[in-house]
């Protein structure tokens, strides 16, 4: 008897079971090929298709530099927001036992739940000349709606639970062990929290810190509601896209895209970087179920 | 320091874990709060560090009162059944937390700092480890990482919730002793918690079995062995064979013969399996009862014997030296006649005990 024989069938596929793989990972990848890997190729070739002057005068335009601007501003707000309500919210979340604590993290979600066009309308509602709180925002000449604190508000709306949802598992699977430990030892909040949570979390608050960047600077609908479309004023990257194409710019338009593109594949590089670092650097030791 | 627990209760929601328990620990004594799980020992142990509050009674430390002090107003040092190591500090750096996060005032020099991390790290035999992370040590020399840890800010106590639970049994013996040692070395008060009995009689000057949030007996190792105050105690401080009713009829036929004069109609006896004599012939005084060999457990120094009482089947358990099983050349399926030495009886409440040395018969 060869020792071949002796291999299990399952690492031993036959025929059949070899030709059924093969026509998954194809079905998989024709997939991949044509719903992800040829946008991504067409958006770069539209981009491009009038030559590479051509791209950087459509970059190099007034109101696409100041899209450019108010997105990356909007971004540099809306996301140290999040990572604040973030930590807090899964600090208490993790940490302590209050009444509410289910219906907070519920409460938490409501953003992914609902459409981002709705979210923009709320905040017309509240915010809006004719809205709850329009009469004295008016009154003391202060402009949300159709100005950057209302595309501020709609992006920090949109990405309130990133942080927050990769923060709040990872820290039940830590559990608070180490802060106990540090009580103990006599060290106060703060000392606690620079020196034993936040080295803990680090790699997760980066995680969705990334998220976060990324969805804010690529949030169309309720930004769209909110900014009143000001050219060069109140247009972020996305909305500027949109006009451009509206006008059947479309070279320009792909041009602005590509950067919103780039930028994600940025961002999709980052995340896999830190995941292979944050397994590297975050090992949870293993619990015994007893006691 | 000594320690007061003074009428501590504690509930959560219908769950009592301490029912009015006090008890006093004696400056440089260490006492293991012994029992099984749910018995309120490590609640004990967390009300004691301030980790938790009762819900009455009061914690005096060194006879002050200290009920309402915050953990890290304590003075305290606490070891973790999960070791609880700053994952991602070195091991120098996990000793040394303790003094670098104290007020500007009472933080030594970054050089004693240092002196003193040597120093602890050459006490729990780790000297080469001081820059490497936690997960990269073995669990029992964790353990001793996070108790030089506690052992830095000099605690007045130190309290050690189920230390060596997570670790394997040659570890968890050794790091016993050593901590015994530690302890005559440092002469810090010490309470350990485990649910381990050969641990808590081994290493404690003094034991207290909780149960069911109440504290059942205290006392030293040996007294607590030898007399034991409830069937619980007897019950939960090593093997033992029990005897109901039935039994218990017979026995107190023997009992008039020796004396006593309690009229014991239902209690409970309990004899030790070393407490048990076996031989092959009837000895002179007929008291014996006939029983069949079912198991024999012969690696180790004792030799265990289980044995089931001939008519009514009932199983119980025989320990004897190597020498004597030898000499009795048992085998499986013998038949041989076994009797008690003494046997320990306690009446329904648990609440009455006597001993029966001689002339007891099972």
């Amino acid at each position: 008897m060869s020792s071949r024989s002796t291999i299990p069938s399952i690492l031993q596929p036959s025929l059949g079971q070899r030709v059924g793989r093969a026509a998954l990972i194809l079905v998989a990848l024709l997939f991949v090929a044509g719903f992800l890997v040829l946008p991504i190729v067409a958006v770069f070739t539209q981009a491009f298709s009038q030559g590479w002057a051509m791209y950087r005068d459509s970059i190099h335009q007034q109101d696409v530099l100041s899209a450019l601007r108010l997105t990356g501003l909007v971004a540099c707000i809306a996301v140290p927001l999040n990572m604040v309500f973030g930590i807090a919210a899964s600090w208490a979340i993790t940490r302590f036992e209050f009444h509410g604590k289910s219906l907070l993290i519920t409460l938490i979600d409501i953003p992914l739940a609902v459409s981002p066009v709705v979210a923009g309308m709320m905040y017309v509602e509240v915010f809006g000349l004719h809205g709850w709180l329009g009469p004295w925002l008016k009154q003391h000449n202060l402009h949300v709606i159709f100005a950057v604190p209302g595309i501020v508000l709609a992006t920090v709306f949109v990405t309130f639970p990133f942080v927050a949802r990769e923060l709040i598992p990872f820290m039940q699977a830590q559990g608070s062990d180490e802060e106990v430990a540090a009580v103990v030892l006599g060290a106060g909040g703060w000392n606690i929290f620079w020196r034993v949570t936040l080295p803990n979390i680090k790699w997760a608050l980066l995680y969705g810190t990334i998220l976060a960047a990324s969805r804010s600077i690529g949030e169309f609908g309720a930004v769209s509601v909110v900014s009143g479309h000001i050219r060069g004023e109140t247009t972020t990257l996305p909305l500027q896209v949109e006009m451009l194409y509206n006008e059947y710019n479309f070279t320009a338009a792909f041009a602005a895209a590509s950067l919103l593109t780039l930028a994600a594949i940025v961002t999709l590089v980052i995340k896999k970087i830190l995941e292979v670092t944050s397994r590297v650097h975050q090992h949870i030791p293993e619990r015994d179920i007893e006691s | 320091m000594s320690i007061q627990v003074e009428q501590i209760s504690k509930q959560y929601g219908s769950f009592t874990a301490l029912a009015d328990v006090s008890l006093t620990i004696g400056s440089g004594e260490l006492v293991a709060l012994l029992g099984p799980s749910g018995s309120g020992k490590t609640t004990l142990l967390r009300i004691i560090a301030g980790l938790e509050s009762p819900d009455a009674g009061s914690i005096l430390l060194h006879g002050e009162e200290s009920t309402q002090h915050s953990a890290s107003k304590r003075g305290i040092g606490f070891v973790f059944q999960h070791y609880a190591l700053f994952r991602h500090m070195t091991i120098a750096e996990n000793i040394a937390f303790g003094l670098r996060v104290q007020s500007r005032k009472l933080r030594p020099s970054r050089r004693d700092i240092r002196e003193r991390v040597q120093e602890l790290l050459h006490l729990v035999q780790l000297d080469s480890y001081a820059q490497m992370y936690p997960e990269q040590l073995s669990g029992g020399q964790r353990q001793r990482v996070a108790l030089a840890r506690a052992l830095a800010v000099r605690p007045k106590v130190l309290l050690l919730d189920e230390p060596f639970s997570a670790l394997d049994a040659k570890v968890r013996k050794d790091l016993r002793d050593w901590l015994r040692r530690i302890h005559d070395d440092l002469h810090v008060t010490t309470v350990l918690v485990t649910h381990d009995q050969e641990e808590a009689l081994e290493v404690a000057d003094r034991v207290a079995i909780l149960n069911r949030g109440k504290l059942e007996q205290i006392g030293t190792p040996q007294s607590i062995y030898d007399n034991p105050a409830s069937p619980f105690v007897y019950n939960f401080l090593g093997n033992v064979n029990l005897f109901h009713g039935r039994l218990l009829a017979d026995l107190s036929s023997v009992e008039r013969g020796s004396g006593a004069n309690d009229p014991v109609q239902s209690a409970i006896g309990f004899v030790r399996p070393h407490e048990l004599e076996i031989s092959r012939t009837l000895p002179l005084d007929g008291r014996a009862v006939l029983a069949k060999v079912v198991r024999i457990h012969a690696a180790g120094p004792q030799v265990r014997v289980e044995l089931s009482i001939a008519g009514n089947g009932n199983p119980v358990a025989a320990e004897l030296g190597r020498k004597q099983f030898e000499e009795l050349a048992l085998v499986l399926g013998d038949d041989i006649f076994v009797w008690p030495q003494s046997i320990r009886l306690f009446d329904d409440a648990g609440a009455k005990s006597l001993l029966l040395d001689q002339g007891a018969g099972i």
